[in-house]
């Protein structure tokens, strides 16, 4: 199975053409960046579909990250996939960044559980707890870094995510400590192109934000009327 | 040519597929948007981040059936056009940055089309409008009197200092309690009212330059209603009068004193033409057609859907630029802030070194 994999959820801007029929193939670019993803990204796909001499007619998915992330940049990628999926009229996969950070170390060992945190800002973090055998402990949600400590501190465990040392640092003393602290900015774009192979089958990707829009409804307006 | 045209830089989620002939004329083959509206309305006005959501869960899927419409494929068409900015910069790139993606997989020109050129040159999609003529372009986000002497060459002559025509229209409504989106309201309760009850002011009434301001308006027209707080169903009908009155006088005012800078600098316009959802309401079309008699051109005002937001419009521009070589790479960046006078178009060559 071909696989373009993108992903511009956090503060990388990423793109990798998988073949999982040609094992060691792999083309891949990886910019970390804080902004500028929607300028970068386009350019970028085609350098690397170029390098792997495809055509977007030949690919099988394009797969790419839904968050949770910077509301733009994953709108971004996401835009970026289903317009390559409608013009190319190829299908298109949604994965988690959540999923993407715990997928390498589950399948390293999936007897410890994985907890993925991301910065949410605000003393906040995305936070998902993958249980033994990769099951999900705790879904997706947004908790502050406390709960999230507290959701997480139960036992052994490993974390990873761009918030990983965030909650290591304010791991509870009396438990033991994390056997693994990994922080990267991004999920590893190969995991994003792998998961996307194994996905048990496209679905449109929409964003997962977890968060909902910054506003608030009017209250009544107007003047009195009689 | 067929371009495809993408507009996401407001509320409304629009594609459409547009032919140009090579006499000129221009046929809209599709043209399909979808309003958010109903999203908005429980907060009284658009909000960006909603917004951004609505556009990416729905923009492939207004592109599909556009395309279907309009019988085309991506390999037939000639190049895909998107709205670059001005706007809500999280609609903009959703919208643009679809636009590439389909550009870079059927290898065909992106084209990043201005908003504002968009509506500047939609009045040329079904008349055969020739260059200079002067735009009233008057929208929930836009008050401007352009000359526009040719594609991609664009002179502000007046923009609001404050309120865009349409947010004034919408703010009166919420004042007066009558929903969102509040112009054609307005213009409903204004038919049954006395637009002489209240004394409301003409600001900028005179002045050479035509620029126009709504907010010292808006104010004046609040403190009334609050001075006979509470309004009974005739109050409200008589402010809405009013308030309609003033802008209509302010409208015929700075249109007047457009004319005479226009005539000035570039000669006697071959219209007036309008742009905006502002031209929907028929008092404001009244002093518009008074306006352009009185200067001896012609109003030329495209049906409302292609006044307000639609992808249309970007797709005619796109083809106006397309026949004069103006494309995009796949990173033009998506800009909130664009205006019209930094839109390019041709160089002229002796302006070579």
């Amino acid at each position: 199975m071909r696989v373009l994999a993108i992903d511009t959820a956090l503060a990388v801007c990423a793109v990798a053409v998988l073949d999982t029929e040609r094992p060691g193939m792999s083309v891949r670019e990886s910019v970390p960046m804080v902004r500028g993803h929607a300028e970068a990204l386009m350019p970028m796909i085609a350098r690397v579909m170029d390098v792997a001499n495809l055509d977007f007619a030949e690919l099988d998915r394009i797969a790419v990250t839904t968050g949770p992330g910077s509301f733009t940049g994953l709108r971004v990628g996401i835009a970026a996939a289903r317009g390559i999926a409608l013009a190319a009229s190829r299908p298109s996969v949604g994965l988690s960044t959540l999923a993407a950070y715990a997928a390498p170390q589950i399948a390293k060992d999936d007897t410890i559980p994985v907890v993925t945190a991301i910065d949410a800002r605000h003393d906040q973090v995305y936070i998902q707890i993958f249980g033994p055998g990769g099951r999900t402990l705790v879904p997706p949600r947004v908790a502050s870094i406390l709960d999230a400590v507290r959701a997480a501190a139960v036992g052994p465990v490993r974390i990873v995510g761009s918030a990983a040392g965030l909650l290591a640092a304010a791991w509870p003393a009396g438990i033991a400590a994390p056997s693994l602290v990994e922080t990267h900015p991004a999920p590893d774009i190969d995991w994003v192109a792998r998961l996307g192979a194994a996905a048990a089958g496209p679905v449109t990707p929409k964003p997962l934000y977890l968060k909902a829009a910054d506003a608030q409804p009017q209250d009544a307006y107007g003047l009195p009327r009689r | 040519m067929i371009v495809l045209g993408i507009e996401t830089t407001c509320d409304e989620t629009a594609a459409a597929l547009v032919e140009r002939f090579d006499d000129g004329r221009g046929r809209i083959l599709s043209n399909i948007v979808l309003s958010q509206t109903e999203e908005h309305a429980a907060f009284g006005g658009v909000v960006p981040e909603i917004a951004a959501r609505a556009h990416v869960e729905a923009l492939d899927g207004i592109i599909a059936a556009a395309m279907k419409q309009a019988g085309v494929t991506f390999k037939s068409i000639d190049a895909v056009a998107a709205a670059a900015g001005p706007g809500l910069i999280g609609g903009v790139m959703v919208g643009l940055t679809t636009a590439k993606a389909i550009s870079m997989v059927s290898e065909k020109p992106l084209i990043g089309i201005n908003h504002l050129e968009a509506h500047a040159l939609t009045a040329r999609l079904l008349n055969p409008t020739p260059f200079p003529y002067i735009l009233f372009l008057a929208s929930g986000g836009h008050t401007q009197i352009v000359a526009v002497r040719g594609v991609g060459d664009y002179v502000r002559l007046g923009t609001t200092v404050d309120d865009a025509i349409g947010e004034a229209f919408d703010k009166t409504a919420k004042l007066l309690g009558l929903g969102y989106p509040g112009g054609p309201q307005v213009e409903q309760e204004a038919l049954q009212g006395n637009a002489a009850r209240f004394r409301l002011p003409r600001p900028m009434q005179g002045r050479k330059e035509p620029d126009f301001s709504l907010s010292g308006l808006k104010t004046a027209l609040r403190l009334e209603a609050e001075r006979i707080a509470p309004l009974n169903n005739q109050d409200v009908a008589d402010l809405c009068a009013s308030f309609q009155q003033a802008v209509g006088d302010v409208v015929i005012d700075r249109l007047r004193a457009g004319m005479r800078v226009f005539r000035e600098r570039y000669g006697a316009p071959t219209a007036l033409v309008t742009a905006g959802g502002v031209a929907a309401n028929q008092s404001i079309r009244k002093v518009l057609n008074r306006v352009a008699f009185e200067a001896g051109t012609v109003l030329v005002a495209p049906p409302m859907e292609l006044c307000t937001d639609n992808g249309a419009m970007i797709a005619w521009a796109g083809c106006e630029r397309l026949v004069l070589g103006l494309i995009d790479t796949l990173d033009v960046n998506a800009r909130a802030r664009w205006p019209l006078d930094e839109v390019t178009g041709v160089q002229p060559t002796n302006a070579r070194s």
